[in-house]
């Protein structure tokens, strides 16, 4: 990349841009009419169509492009059988017969179906370990939710990298729950460099991700609610299933996707825990972007990617109509 | 009143949004030191107007001209009007002393003169010794006043008040009503005021302007309003009244109900079908041959200082108030005086 | 019993999430390098930590990046939550999925993207296209913090303010702005948090010559990492803690 030097009307552009946007603001704080306050707005409009939208069109046509910028469908096939190229090519020197003899590779599309697989147990261990503790939180008698949000906070401020390593200083062969389980008398076991150890480590650094949304929209709720329900003859779980969750469903989704989608596309994780015996499409997008510099697949990877989690966030929200779930903030 | 000038004038003001008429062609003018009352149901268009002069809104249509200057394009910080909004819209960053100092101080008025003229509106609004509040910790009556001591503050020619009293409970509505009214008599400041509730604007104003789906119905004195008002519409919403469909069969006589009763309205023309109103007070009750009509009582209610009858004559029930109860099903007469019956024309279909 | 149970049940999630954090903090004082064997209390790490210069360089380019982003993305964001705030339902409602758009991204997506749109502009990467790519997912941040707080507000607050002689540019700075600080406020700490804990955008848009911590790291992994980042990540967390401490302190005196 560093070859690469600025072209020269690049401060031009900055220039023109810069001046542009002081422009617009002073156009709108000048105008008399306070219905121009929209044109507030500018500035950021114009920043997130040149760093979000643009660069999505970017990746649409590196994907549907070749290295020499010709349209191709290529990539596509590549992700469906990653032999593709060698046998299309073998096919030009060798012919068809030769060509046949090289087999589908499907490791691109087991990587999704994995990814997608251990994106779905980390959402529902993240659901099951993380709702009780939501609704535990949200309960007013215990009055505990805010302390226990920062509580649930302050571990994020440790670097995420750092957290993720300090996970093998517990799993490995001489870590600490191996040298505890030795001192009971079980004995070693293999804990890192596998499926649960992935999990484990999506799972821990993921859940106050499904925590937060879930509290929000619990303690949102009005208690009356709950009341009314008892008052109308609903014992404590059936108050729970029938009132509480329903109402709850909003955060949970909310809940879900913001666990799904760094769960399918983590890489630091799997290369850290699973010790590379598990690859997820995180971890192929980023090898096939950085290592193998295939700009061209890997964009191609993205798109995949980034339809696959339009479309599951367009089922999810058919279920929150309202998208009043609770984030974060 | 009428001598006093013209202080506001509307012009031909109409207003859309998104293809919907709020305004239709309004007229209007507001003379100084008057108080003037748009009254309406909600979504006429009573609040949109008061946004016009406010200048808030721009006219699709239609000049707004005040002291016979055209101001329809001024902004809102250049015009010598205030507004108390709905729901007071006080900045809950400023306490109670800095609320009423916010437009002085964008006047560059010097701090003893400030203080001077908001201690004069705590006291005027009563509220002395609640400077330093915060206007979280007052309760909606208090907020009220001071939203109206931050606007008269700044000496305004005209203040317009956005139903100031909506979010008031009934007694603390009626204080004030009474406190407002009385401190724009010492004030003799122009008051354009907005609400839905007619006792409200019967009981404050000098003027009452009767608006409908975007079109003003009537213009007149709170008792002008209520004896004659101008169509059923105006009628019905101004206190409770029978209206009924009828025919004038010449001047001074109408038939309803298969009836003739002579009236004191002429100039309908002959056999033209009309409006019939009747307040339900003055429905007289006699006793069953007497009447000129027979009806039987199917329901009576108690309202404190009278009782409330439903009375099915044919095929139209009178509603009669009366401080003599007529136990239900019994038979009874009806009699109304030619002076208390209100003939006006049908009402166009579109101000309905 | 029952409240116990709850009770019971949240410390363990709490143990869970903080054990890790543990096992750093207390290596960090460890003597040795292996991970496994405890050599012994020592300072030695701390010390190194201050000498090491492509750490403190790194620890450089963290702080200022995160200060850069998190200024310009407030400023930003906060114009924009009031653009946004005053336009009508359609356009709106676009602004707000544009908005929502880089939440329902992987990181790893928003990161590969950048880069294509840096190589595509022929930019070469390093700081400035690091701070660009923080601000650009900072500022959606700000503005879901800002815009709740404009529409708790009085829709009347600012015609209110207007009505008393305030030109819109009087209004803005002394009505609206010191009505939504708090969200405002919240926006810049959220994008001050995000920015410094990123890694996934900052690894692709950034050149390997200017690294910030989380790449750093990330490059040392491969070397096997020193506890000398221990210390690093335990200070922060340490100084972070005190600030939160004190901050909290000063909110509860002040009620």
């Amino acid at each position: 990349m560093t070859d690469l030097q600025l072209p020269a009307w690049a401060p031009w552009a900055m220039g023109i841009g810069l001046a542009a946007f002081i422009g617009m603001v002073a156009l709108s704080v000048r105008r008399n009419h306070g219905v121009k306050r929209s044109l507030f707005a500018a500035p950021y409009t114009l920043w997130m169509f040149i760093f979000t939208l643009l660069p999505c069109i970017l990746i649409a046509y590196y994907a549907f492009t070749d290295a020499n910028g010709h349209f191709t469908f290529n990539n596509f096939s590549s992700f469906w059988d990653s032999n593709y190229i060698m046998r299309e090519n073998l096919r030009t020197v060798a012919g068809d017969e030769m060509a046949a003899t090289v087999a589908r590779g499907s490791v691109n599309v087991d990587t999704l179906v994995y990814s997608l697989w251990m994106a779905f147990l980390c959402t529902a261990v993240s659901l099951v370990l993380g709702y009780p503790a939501a609704l535990f939180m949200a309960d007013r008698k215990m009055r505990l939710g805010p302390t226990l949000v920062v509580l649930f906070i302050i571990p994020m401020w440790m670097n995420f990298l750092l957290r993720t390593i300090a996970w093998m200083s517990l799993l490995e062969d001489n870590g600490l729950i191996n040298a505890f389980l030795q001192w009971i008398g079980i004995g070693k076991m293999q804990l890192m460099y596998n499926q649960q150890a992935v999990l484990l480590g999506m799972v821990y650094n993921f859940l106050p991700f499904m925590v937060f949304p879930i509290y929000t929209s619990l303690s949102k709720l009005d208690p009356k609610l709950a009341e009314a329900a008892q008052d109308l003859g609903c014992n404590e779980f059936r108050t729970l299933y029938k009132v509480t969750v329903p109402l709850s469903l909003p955060g949970v989704i909310s809940g879900i996707t913001m666990v799904f989608m760094p769960s399918v596309t983590t890489f630091f994780i799997p290369r850290v825990l699973g010790g590379g015996n598990t690859r997820m499409f995180g971890d192929l997008i980023e090898s096939t972007f950085k290592t193998a510099g295939n700009w061209n697949l890997g964009s191609a990877l993205s798109l995949i990617m980034m339809v696959l989690i339009l479309i599951s966030l367009s089922i999810l929200r058919k279920a929150d109509p309202n998208g009043e779930g609770g984030g974060i903030v | 009143m009428s001598e006093q000038p013209r202080m506001i004038y509307l012009e031909n003001i109409s207003k859309e949004y998104d293809g919907v008429t709020v305004l239709d062609d309004i007229n209007l003018y507001i003379r100084k030191k008057e108080f003037v009352t748009l009254l309406g149901p909600s979504g006429c268009g009573k609040t949109t107007t008061l946004r016009i002069i406010g200048g808030f809104e721009y006219p699709s249509t239609g000049r707004v001209m005040f002291e016979g200057k055209d101001i329809t394009d001024m902004p809102p910080y250049k015009r010598r009007v205030n507004t108390v909004f709905q729901k007071y819209a006080l900045f809950p960053h400023l306490n109670v002393r800095d609320n009423i100092a916010f437009g002085l101080k964008i006047k560059k008025m010097s701090r003893g003169e400030i203080d001077k003229r908001v201690d004069k509106m705590l006291n005027l609004v009563n509220m002395a010794g609640y400077g330093k509040r915060s206007v979280d910790s007052l309760s909606g009556g208090q907020q009220q006043r001071i939203a109206i001591a931050r606007s008269l503050v700044n000496e305004p020619e005209v203040l317009l008040l956005d139903e100031p009293l909506g979010a008031l409970d009934l007694k603390l509505r009626k204080e004030m009503q009474l406190e407002l009214k009385s401190m724009q008599q010492q004030l003799g400041i122009t008051f354009l005021y907005v609400t839905h509730d007619q006792e409200e604007a019967l009981t404050m104003s000098d003027t009452i302007v009767v608006m409908n789906a975007g079109h003003i119905l009537q213009i007149g004195t709170p008792k002008t309003i209520y004896d004659e008002p101008a169509n059923a519409f105006v009628a019905n919403f101004i206190g409770e009244s029978n209206i009924i469909r009828g025919t004038m069969v010449r001047d001074e006589l109408v038939n309803f109900s298969g009836v003739d009763f002579p009236c004191v309205d002429s100039g309908f023309g002959e056999n033209t079908p009309v409006d019939v109103v009747v307040r339900p007070e003055d429905i007289v009750i006699l006793g069953e041959d007497i009447g000129q009509l027979t009806g039987t009582v199917k329901s009576v209610l108690f309202k404190g200082v009278h009782y409330e009858m439903m009375i099915e004559c044919g095929d139209f029930t009178w509603k009669v108030h009366s401080t003599t109860m007529q136990p239900t099903g019994s038979r009874v007469g009806l009699s109304i005086v030619p002076f208390n019956i209100h003939i006006m024309h049908p009402m166009k279909e579109e101000a309905k | 019993m029952k409240q116990f149970l709850k009770k019971c049940y949240l410390a363990i999630i709490l143990i869970f999430l903080y054990v890790p954090i543990i096992v750093l903090i207390v290596q960090s004082f460890n003597a040795g390098k292996s991970r496994a064997k405890w050599e012994g209390l020592s300072l030695h790490w701390y010390q190194e930590l201050f000498t090491n210069a492509s750490i403190m360089n790194a620890l450089w380019v963290t702080l200022s990046v995160a200060v850069v982003a998190t200024i310009v993305a407030t400023v930003l964001g906060t114009l924009a939550a009031i653009g946004i705030y005053s336009m009508k339902k359609r356009p709106q409602a676009f602004m707000m999925t544009v908005t929502n758009l880089p939440n329902t991204m992987p990181d790893i997506v928003s990161g590969v993207s950048l880069m294509l749109l840096y190589i595509f502009a022929k930019v070469e990467r390093g700081y400035f296209t690091m701070v660009l790519a923080h601000i650009t997912f900072d500022v959606p941040y700000v503005v879901l913090s800002v815009l709740p707080k404009l529409k708790q507000m009085n829709k009347h607050t600012y015609e209110a303010a207007l009505d008393l002689g305030a030109t819109p540019a009087y209004a803005l700075t002394h009505v609206i702005i010191p009505e939504c600080k708090q969200g405002i406020v919240t926006g810049a700490l959220l994008a001050f948090t995000l920015s410094l804990d990123d890694f996934t955008i900052s690894y692709f848009t950034t050149s390997p010559l200017v690294q910030n911590l989380s790449t750093l790291i990330y490059s040392a992994t491969k070397l096997g990492i020193s506890p000398v980042y221990y210390a690093l990540s335990s200070l922060m967390f340490v100084v972070l803690l005190v600030l939160l401490l004190i901050v909290n302190h000063r909110t509860a005196d002040n009620k």
